[in-house]
């Protein structure tokens, strides 16, 4: 049936008058939220003690300022040279019929050294998991947590985390030195999880930041078109301290209804290479389980996008490691024509092509097949499963 | 099995793809390859056979398939300008990510010290080792000059170009110069006796 443009063409033109309309009202909310953290900009250690105390009663993410709201942060220079070390994974879940016997982790490692002496090593290292407390995990009280989906990703992550720690050892001491990882350092989906499987994640995860911290390897996490509204959840703060309007039906309680953080940031707030103000993720899990290694995170410009860099404590807090992470963020993202080279190369030895995993997946299926044979299956039971041809 | 590698012979690649006619050898390092029209020999798994090739394409590319190069010279955010070889140490990834491979067409074999101007027995083996030719190998191999027919009947490489090159590669190696391309030149008069053209094309490249 051939599609009626007129009638629809209306339609189109309402809903273009519609995104224009609140398009206008969306470009007011973000110069109001601006503005609100301009206004309370130098009292910012104030807002920093507030947030902490309202943060598991907010409805809203928020972050604690660790500097006057808006800041503005030049880049740093960038050393000539320096030792750089990235990480990436990816996964193959393999569900056999609903039971998962195994399922394989790809870790991408990178390491780069920039400046005299020049050069890279790029590897791949492949992890399958197939014992059986590896795939189906039991905590004390005997509930068992099969590893598939979720709980697979959550392996991965650990594992890049504990792998950029080991990396990171092998980095030359002649020179500045960092581990760079992608997407976030707050393990957020562990937070809707069972004690017992949070730590089995969390603890090794956190051991990893340990052991970089021990290394004096400050270490960092890039992330591209973030989505977090922490600082428009402070922004929301400053507007309604004590959550009086938070009820109010059809989100009317709240003023940067639609805006996160790259509302407030980008489109022309910061210049390029510049930093914003650093602030602490009020994550609960952040807040509550990550100790001496709370993340902390500034949003960057490199150019092309406004991006998120986080950051554990010990490497936010002292200036010089701040700023080493800083200028190579933004170096890391120049050098990769607006994406840091190391994670790209990271990312690339981690994927597993489509034919690789066939390959794979044949491997496993012929090594589980003679498994079962030479487990005591009769051969003529086996003659009665598979037809011979 | 053993080969006895003689101590002048350089190691030049390793073969990725082979079969009678041709291989392709991937380069141990990025850029280091043999010249166009250059004698190399290959490997093989049969014992005391090599393959004698001449070097027909260099690629540099991607080690990944549809990779492209991208731009990369020019003044970085810091004022300062990279081209050339300065792009390479500014990024040292590209020597891991890119691969220099070269083609040899098969013009011979040699079994048990006996040199072969035809189609070997068996190709070069992938994952066997190209070797670059000495002197003396060179010397040997092109003393006669059934291999150019080889050369001639290929339909897969720019044949005039290789063949004028590698003759006049093979004559700057011989004690006597100007014998060896009279030589040559009689072969290919008789061979392109009824393509002068092509015969006119291949004596100029000898003399260049």
């Amino acid at each position: 049936m051939a599609l009626d443009f007129n009638l629809v063409g209306q339609q189109v033109k309402q809903m273009g008058g519609a995104l224009r309309e609140s398009a206008d009202d969306r470009r007011e909310r973000i110069e109001r939220a601006r503005a609100a953290l301009d206004e309370h900009s130098d009292n910012w250690a104030e807002w920093r003690d507030r947030a902490g105390a309202v943060y598991d009663k907010s409805p809203w993410l928020l972050a604690a300022p660790a500097e006057p709201l808006a800041s503005r942060h030049p880049l740093p220079a960038c050393p000539p040279t320096y030792n750089l070390a990235a990480v990436d994974g990816s996964q193959i879940d393999l569900d056999r019929h609903g039971a998962a016997e195994c399922f394989l982790i790809n870790l991408g490692l990178v390491l780069l050294r920039y400046g005299d002496g020049a050069e890279c090593q790029l590897r791949s290292t492949p992890r399958l998991y197939y014992q059986e407390d590896e795939v189906v995990l039991r905590d004390n009280n005997g509930r068992q947590y099969t590893m598939a989906g979720p709980l697979v990703h959550a392996e991965r992550d650990t594992l890049e985390g504990v792998a950029l720690a080991h990396l990171a050892a092998e980095l030359a001491l002649d020179a500045p030195r960092i581990a760079v990882q992608d997407g976030t350092l707050i393990r957020w989906p562990l937070s809707g999880l069972d004690t017992w499987v949070r730590d089995h994640f969390l603890e090794r995860y956190l051991a990893g930041l340990s052991l970089l911290r021990d290394l004096a390897v400050p270490t960092c996490s890039y992330i591209s078109r973030p989505r977090t509204p922490e600082v428009t959840g402070l922004a929301r703060l400053l507007a309604d301290p004590g959550f009086a309007k938070v009820n109010k039906p059809n989100g009317a309680g709240d003023p940067y209804r639609g805006l996160n953080d790259r509302d407030l940031f980008g489109d022309g707030r910061l210049r390029e290479g510049e930093r914003s103000a650093l602030f602490k993720s009020l994550s609960k899990i952040n807040a509550e389980h990550y100790g001496e290694h709370a993340i902390y995170f500034f949003y960057l410009h490199v150019g092309r996008e406004l991006v998120r860099v986080e950051l554990p404590e010990w490497a936010a807090t002292d200036p010089a490691r701040r700023d080493l992470v800083h200028a190579i963020a933004y170096d890391q993202a120049q050098r990769g024509g607006g994406y840091p080279v190391s994670l790209a190369r990271a990312h690339e030895q981690a994927v597993v092509r489509e034919t690789d995993r066939r390959v794979f997946r044949q491997m496993i299926e012929a090594t589980l097949w003679h498994a079962r044979l030479q487990g005591g299956d009769s051969l003529k039971a086996a003659a009665k499963e598979m037809q011979l041809v | 099995m053993t080969i006895d590698i003689p101590p002048t012979m350089r190691r030049i690649g390793e073969v990725i793809e082979a079969s009678s006619t041709a291989w392709v050898a991937g380069a141990y390092q990025l850029l280091d390859a043999p010249p166009f029209g250059s004698l190399v020999r290959a490997s093989c798994h049969a014992d005391g056979l090599w393959i004698y090739g001449l070097v027909y394409d260099i690629r540099t590319g991607s080690r990944e398939p549809g990779g492209r190069a991208m731009v990369r010279g020019g003044r970085r955010y810091d004022g300062a300008e990279f081209y050339d070889g300065q792009i390479y140490s500014e990024h040292p990834d590209l020597a891991a990510v890119l691969q220099t491979e070269w083609s040899a067409l098969v013009v011979g074999y040699e079994r048990d010290g006996r040199i072969v101007h035809y189609l070997p027995p068996q190709p070069p083996t992938v994952h066997y080792s190209a070797y670059a030719c000495d002197e003396q190998t060179v010397r040997r191999f092109t003393a006669q000059c059934d291999f150019f027919r080889i050369v001639l009947n290929t339909s897969l490489v720019p044949a005039e170009d290789l063949l004028g090159t590698a003759i006049r590669q093979a004559a700057a190696l011989h004690p006597n110069r100007r014998d060896y391309e009279l030589c040559a030149g009689r072969e290919l008069a008789r061979m392109l006796r009824d393509n002068y053209d092509r015969l006119r094309t291949i004596v100029r490249m000898m003399a260049e």
